[in-house]
């Protein structure tokens, strides 16, 4: 069957990009301590390319549009926003900065909630909008803290822009398998709320004749979808458009339907970041940042998926 | 013959629509009975505004079981808003709706859901679905939020789909289809709901002639079945050919509510709408329809909206 292999070949696309982000680097075979710090980096790249992009699927469901991203509720600004203040105030360890990030993130979630609330509701077109104000709000501030600390402002770009290439220490790799549990436990969550998002991304009152209990949904996966965002970009700064592009192409192959797209796009996201993660640190020397290799695969792709719907 | 139902004294006092009205006395008190003889939809002392200003005011109503009610009535009359207040899509600022004898406003969506469908005028799909998966939502009702869907599903979307004449298109994309296609895909959605009562908003208004004529068929099809089909109608002819029975809506109001012959006359046409038809009797069924009277200087008198 045409899905069965399509599944086939993606796992095997992720062990292929496994395989090249532990073996592809400078020098020869890698050393014990040279492959302790890429299985990690490879962890959270999974991570990270996983849900951000299974997020992105939840989302472009929710909101009803399939230009959504996971940034788009304003998450991934106010944990830059986060991590731009310890930078600043020169307080930035290893275990500092993505707590930091989080409690940004933790922030902006209920600044946005409670702005989008209206009347005890919280609809789709409110949080959009909270999310995009919030957004704008905190990456200008930011710039703001950056300027202000008189830091080299190449530090905030990375925060802003995805960075897979975290310094782990004892403290920050206890962090992050703690922050992996929390996520992976909430991709789990969304996956439960499958048939749901394909029903509301009909409308909303058909949705509630049908039985959903939108104004629960809506909650749910907003709230634990920017938690996950949170959680990632607290360590690797928001890498852009993984989770903007996986979701569509997982739909081109699997069609529509959540219960497909929202594992699909975990497998997809997770290998296509390994190995943009590996060409952005290994075709220029010094490195690029993640989100330019990311946004030089995604825009074509996306000019694509204009032109095919146009 | 020109009825304004003002609110009615005493509690049990509703007005009743349907078959065996001289039979069913209401003494009051009594007006919850077991739900198998109960009325299928009742709205008790309604009041309901999207502003400050009421568009319902202690409005009752009750639709018997079994009954096919045509509701018609200028534009902000309060239709859709009567069908969402029905389908629980709106509350109640006072007053209740019940459906089978629950109270709305006490019921979670699922349980609703396996008694209402609803089916909307035109509806939006932001992926491309196929048809099949579409109907298939319309048993999110009887699926637990981890199950997944068993052959009785399957066999009820599959009955849906041949009920509607639609099995040729199950592995169609719902945005690949035409009007009249997805318009009877949304109807199988309803169907799968299994639902005892169908609340269609002007469910064939932008649809050919041959579409309206297959879906109000259909309508017919499934009332004689026994369900209860309260059907939306801008266009009186169509209520008036299939319907058992009539309401006539005008600014929250019940201005008439009684079979088609005591419902589309010359009079209360024009106290409603502000334009007197010319009505007269369809051929093979003897139901009133109307005709617009002609001419550029026809009297026309516009009535305000809420």
């Amino acid at each position: 069957m045409r899905r069965g292999g399509a599944w086939v070949l993606l796992l095997g696309l992720l062990g292929v990009a496994c395989l090249v982000s532990l073996a592809v680097g400078p020098g020869g075979l890698p050393s014990r301590d040279v492959l302790q710090f890429r299985l990690l980096r490879l962890a959270l790249g999974i991570l990270a390319g996983g849900a951000l992009s299974l997020v992105g699927a939840s989302l472009q469901g929710l909101l009803r549009n399939p230009l959504v991203d996971p940034f788009t509720l304003g998450v991934s600004s106010g944990a830059a926003f986060g991590a731009s203040v310890v930078i600043a105030l020169g307080a930035a360890t290893s275990v500092v900065l993505p707590v930091a990030g989080f409690l940004g993130a933790l922030v902006t979630i209920l600044a946005v909630y409670t702005l989008a609330r209206v009347k005890g509701r919280v609809t789709v077109t409110g949080l959009v909008l909270a999310g995009v104000i919030m957004s704008f709000l905190f990456s200008s501030l930011v710039m703001l803290v950056m300027v202000l600390a008189r830091q080299p402002l190449g530090r905030a770009v990375y925060l802003l822009m995805g960075y897979l290439g975290v310094a782990f220490t004892r403290g920050s790799v206890l962090l992050f398998a703690g922050s992996s549990i929390v996520t992976l436990a909430g991709c789990g969550v969304l996956m439960a709320y499958a048939r749901d998002l394909d029903i509301m991304s009909s409308s909303e009152a058909t949705a509630q004749s049908l039985g959903v209990d939108t104004g629960r949904v809506t909650k749910v996966v907003f709230v634990v979808s920017s938690v996950i965002v949170g959680l990632v970009v607290s360590f690797t700064g928001a890498i852009s458009f993984v989770g903007l592009v996986v979701p569509h192409l997982v739909r081109l192959t699997f069609g529509p339907a959540h219960r497909r797209i929202l594992p699909g796009s975990f497998l997809l996201g997770a290998a296509l970041l390994l190995l943009a993660d590996t060409a952005a640190r290994n075709l220029v020397p010094g490195g690029l940042p993640l989100s330019v290799v990311t946004a030089l695969i995604g825009v074509p792709f996306f000019v694509y998926l204009l032109r095919r719907k146009l | 013959m020109n009825h304004r139902d003002t609110k009615r004294k005493g509690s049990g006092e509703n007005r009743e629509v349907g078959i065996n009205r001289q039979e069913r006395q209401e003494t009051p008190g009594e007006s919850k009975r077991s739900s198998n003889h109960g009325p299928a939809i009742r709205f008790a002392g309604v009041s309901f505004g999207y502003t400050e200003q009421r568009l319902f005011n202690e409005f009752s109503l009750d639709i018997a079981q079994g009954e096919f009610l045509g509701v018609i009535g200028p534009n902000g009359a309060g239709k859709s808003t009567l069908l969402n207040l029905a389908a629980g899509l709106l509350r109640p600022q006072s007053g209740s709706v019940s459906v089978l004898g629950m109270d709305l406003a006490g019921t979670s969506r699922r349980e609703v859901a396996r008694k209402v469908a609803v089916v909307p005028q035109e509806s939006f799909f932001a992926f491309d679905y196929p048809v099949e998966d579409v109907v298939m939502m319309g048993r999110n009702p009887y699926l637990g939020r981890l199950q997944t869907p068993g052959r009785a599903d399957y066999d009820r979307v599959n009955e849906a789909l041949e009920f509607v004449d639609a099995a040729v298109l199950r592995h169609k994309s719902i945005n690949r289809i035409s009007a009249g296609e997805k318009q009877r895909v949304v109807l199988a959605r309803a169907l799968a709901q299994e639902p005892t009562i169908l609340l269609l908003d002007e469910a064939t208004s932008h649809l050919d002639l041959a579409h309206q004529r297959s879906i109000l068929g259909i309508l017919e099809r499934l009332n004689r079945q026994g369900k209860t089909i309260v059907l939306l109608a801008h266009d009186l002819n169509l209520a008036a050919l299939a319907c058992s029975h009539v309401l006539l809506l005008s600014g929250g109001c019940q201005v008439a509510c009684d079979v088609p012959d005591r419902v589309i006359t010359k009079e209360l046409v024009k106290s409603a709408y502000g334009v007197e038809p010319i009505v007269v009797r369809h051929p093979e069924t003897g139901r009133p329809q109307i005709m617009m009277p002609g001419g550029p200087n026809a009297q026309v008198s516009i009535t305000n909206d809420q």
